[in-house]
């Protein structure tokens, strides 16, 4: 009972802040839907309601999750090591293409087929990953530069390739399809609720297990948390960010993987298909707290966010009028976002800061 | 020497300090501090005689709970370092403050940018007056080299450059020259004495009794918060001066029951080891830890005892020499190693090094033992249940005061995190057990329970060394001890077999075999 109370009071105040900042949130968005001259109320209806209109709709949004719930991983299990990844961008690139080349190339039965490419993706992102984590410890490369340079690296290495390599002849702006037999199939026909989504949920529970309950996860955090009493822990701080940036960066490719083998079958030669999720999955794990259970909650509301954006536009016409322009909708959904991440964000700066203070408060001794 | 006009002719006068940190540490019981201008005036005391904290309070960093200052017979209030500069006060502090990207001139203007026409930043124009003030000290330092590329002697002339740059003519100078090479340090005595010439007045804070003897006029000798005397340094012998420094009155003693010795379990041949900055920290240490005794390290903070159990640890590289643990040669070997080979790790500082404070107990409970069976099972998944036993145990036998072993190690009182630390590194079972400082900052019910435990790990045949800054301590539980000065052992012996004064001269930097010779001064 004792530790029920505790284990309650360790996540009411996560909670309630994320509460709260969703609040706030809708509060300033009101404000500039008002200013635009429509009503928030019919704005926020649509919005939060889109997804639940219909079994279609709501399985539609679910399918959202996949590609966030993997990039936010990516960022969260970063962040556990103190490690600030924003590269889950890049790691998607390159599992999307590994598992677009395994995917079309490779002829393997109908079962394991997929789990192969996904594999393989997984490893290409954790390479992707690695290499901002190996740039961090060994040569002392902030993992802000690294990752972004990397995303940039990706982006056009995947660009090259699926412009010059692997595209479709009878479509060249694209690849070809993957081959059926390592698609992802629809868990309920004529939807994007693909099977990849029970093992999205699925790695997020193992992420939480790796996290939590094994002695890697415990250096892992202890890393995270106090660099110097790690390495008393007979801990080595530099080789264990580098493994948390493997699989970070194996998250980030399976997020690549899950796109290509369960929604589109393919990427565009300028990715524009794939483009974004790896930035949204920053925000999904800071609502989340760096959290797998946390992620699981915020990227479903996230996906309601999505698939309400389109809705807004169709429920604020009325009668001739123009509904609230998709510009406004995501300016809208900025709001909501930076407000629900602050707490997040403060709570990772202010472990950084006191890091720095502890080691000044040493230095003064 | 100029005489000057005036009610008196003291530049620093302070009256009745005391001051009390939050949490109620007295640092400054009702301490008077008088400094004459024009002289160099020696703050002497070991760690914790308030030293600093005098001086913080001068320098407008700390505020005190009681008392008044009088900068040139003027009652003042220093709030702020800002309020200090203004009236002439310059610090140098044990750490600098410099900025490592900038140049040493960029870093002497700092705070006090020379502004050109149309309010344009104009540094040049200060170069000629800085040129000036290093050709009349003597001072030199090339002004275009980014301090970082710096020697730790050539950062100390900036800092110094920086105060006489804005003026100030009554210079604090804390333990200048813990950072300095022997050369730098004659050096350094020259220039202090051109500033006395030129009628400044110069605070020089050390623990180093031969410094004192050489370039002071006067001493005030603090101990634990009060002014122990004020002398003038030619009237005074160096022995006298090491009996102010640490004199006490009644040595409070433990029961220790009589034991011998086993074999040594802890061995270090000439070690050596650099410090943070790549100069040696450790010179050629060797010594033996036998089981069933506490080998006492004592000395001023800052003579390398930090580097040197950092290195026994496993957490900072040897240069030179070799550490054996239990008969095998472990020189460099890793943190892992050492505890699978029966080191015990008490660290100095328990927040950055012993513990996770978002951690629960449980967790760190098992810092060091994280891959370990039981705690963990051969696919390295943690075993739950029996890290919360372990846990549960540990609090138990080391009466640490916690509801439950799923609260984060934060809400424990620093006493019993340091139960918590020693709980666990004897639950290891070690050989050997290195406790650093294992009772600072502790309440004294705290403190008596980890020194009994200590002493307890030698009754069970345990080899300890402890280091401790606190004089006390390391003479009340150790069945031998050494003084570090500088990186180096001045003496080892019996503590009943050394005298308060032999100790304060080898904290001071005499060699035990030079005082016996009876050559100290």
């Amino acid at each position: 009972m004792k530790g029920l109370i505790t284990l309650l009071r360790k996540y009411i105040k996560p909670i309630s802040e994320s509460i709260i900042s969703v609040l706030i949130g809708v509060v300033v968005g009101s404000i500039i839907i008002l200013l635009a001259g429509y009503s928030p109320l019919v704005f926020y209806e649509a919005l939060f309601s889109g997804s639940f209109k219909h079994t279609r709709a709501f399985l539609d949004t679910l399918s959202y999750m996949i590609p966030l719930t993997m990039t936010a991983l990516s960022f969260a299990v970063a962040a556990r090591a103190s490690v600030f990844n924003i590269g889950a961008e890049g790691q998607m690139y390159m599992g999307a293409l590994i598992a677009n080349i395994v995917g079309t190339y490779i002829r393997l039965p109908r079962l394991i087929h997929p789990f192969v490419a996904v594999i393989a993706a997984f490893l290409a992102g954790g390479f992707w990953g690695w290499l901002a984590g190996i740039l961090k410890t060994k040569r002392k490369v902030n993992e802000v530069v690294s990752t972004i340079m990397l995303n940039w690296i990706a982006f056009y290495i995947v660009n090259y390739v699926s412009t010059y390599h692997i595209f479709d002849p009878k479509a060249p702006y694209k690849t070809a399809y993957v081959l059926e037999s390592s698609r992802f199939p629809p868990l309920v026909k004529g939807t994007s609720f693909t099977a990849d989504f029970i093992i999205a949920i699925f790695v997020a529970i193992i992420v939480f297990f790796l996290v939590w309950k094994t002695s890697l996860g415990y250096e892992i955090r202890a890393v995270g948390l106090n660099p110097t009493a790690a390495e008393y822990g007979g801990v080595n701080p530099g080789k264990i960010a580098s493994i948390a940036m493997f699989i970070a960066g194996g998250c980030g490719g399976l997020a690549g993987a899950f796109l290509v083998l369960g929604r589109f079958g393919f990427i565009t030669t300028t990715l524009t298909n794939v483009l974004n999720w790896g930035f949204d999955g920053i925000a999904v794990s800071l609502v989340g707290r760096n959290h797998p259970l946390g992620i699981i909650i915020s990227s479903f509301f996230f996906a309601i966010l999505n698939s309400g954006a389109l809705e807004v536009q169709v429920a604020t016409s009325k009668g001739g009028q123009i509904g609230v322009p998709y510009e406004l909708v995501l300016a809208v959904m900025g709001i909501i976002v930076i407000a629900v991440s602050v707490p997040g964000l403060l709570d990772l700066i202010r472990a950084r800061l006191r890091g720095r203070k502890e080691v000044e408060k040493v230095a003064m001794a | 020497m100029l005489v000057v006009s005036g009610l008196t002719d003291y530049a620093i006068e302070m009256k009745g300090i005391v001051k009390i940190y939050p949490g109620g540490t007295v640092a400054l019981k009702g301490v008077d501090f008088a400094v004459k201008e024009g002289e160099i005036h020696g703050l002497l005391g070991e760690n914790g005689a308030g030293k600093t904290t005098l001086v913080e309070i001068l320098y407008g960093t700390r505020r005190p709970t009681a008392g008044k200052i009088f900068i040139r017979s003027k009652e003042v209030d220093v709030k702020s370092p800002r309020d200090a500069m203004d009236m002439g006060i310059g610090m140098v502090h044990q750490h600098f403050t410099l900025i490592p990207v900038f140049t040493a001139l960029q870093n002497i203007v700092l705070g006090d940018e020379p502004i050109g026409s149309m309010g344009i930043l104009d540094i040049e124009q200060a170069r000629s007056k800085i040129e000036e003030l290093m050709e009349e000290t003597g001072l030199k330092v090339d002004l275009d080299t980014p301090v970082e590329n710096l020697s730790t002697g050539e950062k100390q002339r900036v800092e110094i450059l920086k105060m006489l740059y804005r003026n100030a003519d009554i210079l604090i100078l804390d333990e200048p020259t813990a950072v300095l090479t022997p050369l730098e340090v004659k050096e350094l005595f020259e220039f202090l004495k051109k500033m006395r010439e030129a009628n400044k007045t110069i605070v020089f804070i050390t623990h180093k009794l031969r410094e004192v003897k050489a370039i002071t006029d006067v001493v005030t000798v603090l101990r634990r918060g009060k002014v122990v005397g004020k002398v003038k340094t030619d009237e005074v012998s160096i022995e006298e001066l090491a009996r102010m420094m640490v004199g006490r009155e009644v040595l409070f003693r433990l029961e220790k029951k009589p034991r011998e010795p086993g074999e040594p379990q802890l061995i270090l041949e000439d070690l050596w080891v650099l410090d943070d900055r790549g100069d040696f920290a450790v010179k050629g240490i060797s010594l033996q830890v036998r089981s069933g005794e506490i080998f006492g390290i004592a000395g001023v903070e800052g003579n390398g005892q930090t580097e040197l159990v950092e290195a026994i640890a496993g957490l900072r590289r040897v240069s030179k020499g070799h550490i054996i643990l239990a008969g095998k040669d472990v020189t460099n070997a890793d943190p892992h190693t050492l505890y699978e080979l029966g080191l015990g790790h008490i660290p100095e500082d328990r927040h950055r090094r012993g513990i996770i404070l978002e951690f629960t107990l449980a967790e760190n409970s098992i810092l060091g033992l994280q891959r370990k069976n039981p705690f963990a099972n051969n696919m390295g998944i943690l075993e739950e249940e029996k890290i919360l036993d372990w846990a549960r145990e540990l609090i138990k036998r080391f009466s640490v005061d916690a509801p439950s072993p799923t609260i984060p190690a934060s809400s424990l009182s620093g006493g019993n995190q340091q139960k918590l630390i020693v709980g666990r590194e004897l639950m290891k079972n070690p050989k050997v057990v290195v406790a650093a400082q294992p009772t600072r900052g502790l309440d004294v019910a705290a403190t008596e329970y980890i020194r009994e435990t200590l002493l307890r790990m030698r009754d069970e045949g345990r080899a300890v060394l402890l280091v401790s800054a606190d004089l006390d301590e390391v003479l009340m539980l150790s069945d031998r001890i050494g003084v570090m000065y500088e990186g180096e052992l001045m003496g080892v012996a019996r503590p009943e077999d050394l005298t308060i004064e032999e100790i304060g001269l080898m904290m001071g930097g005499v060699k035990l075999d030079e005082i016996r010779k009876g050559g100290a001064s």
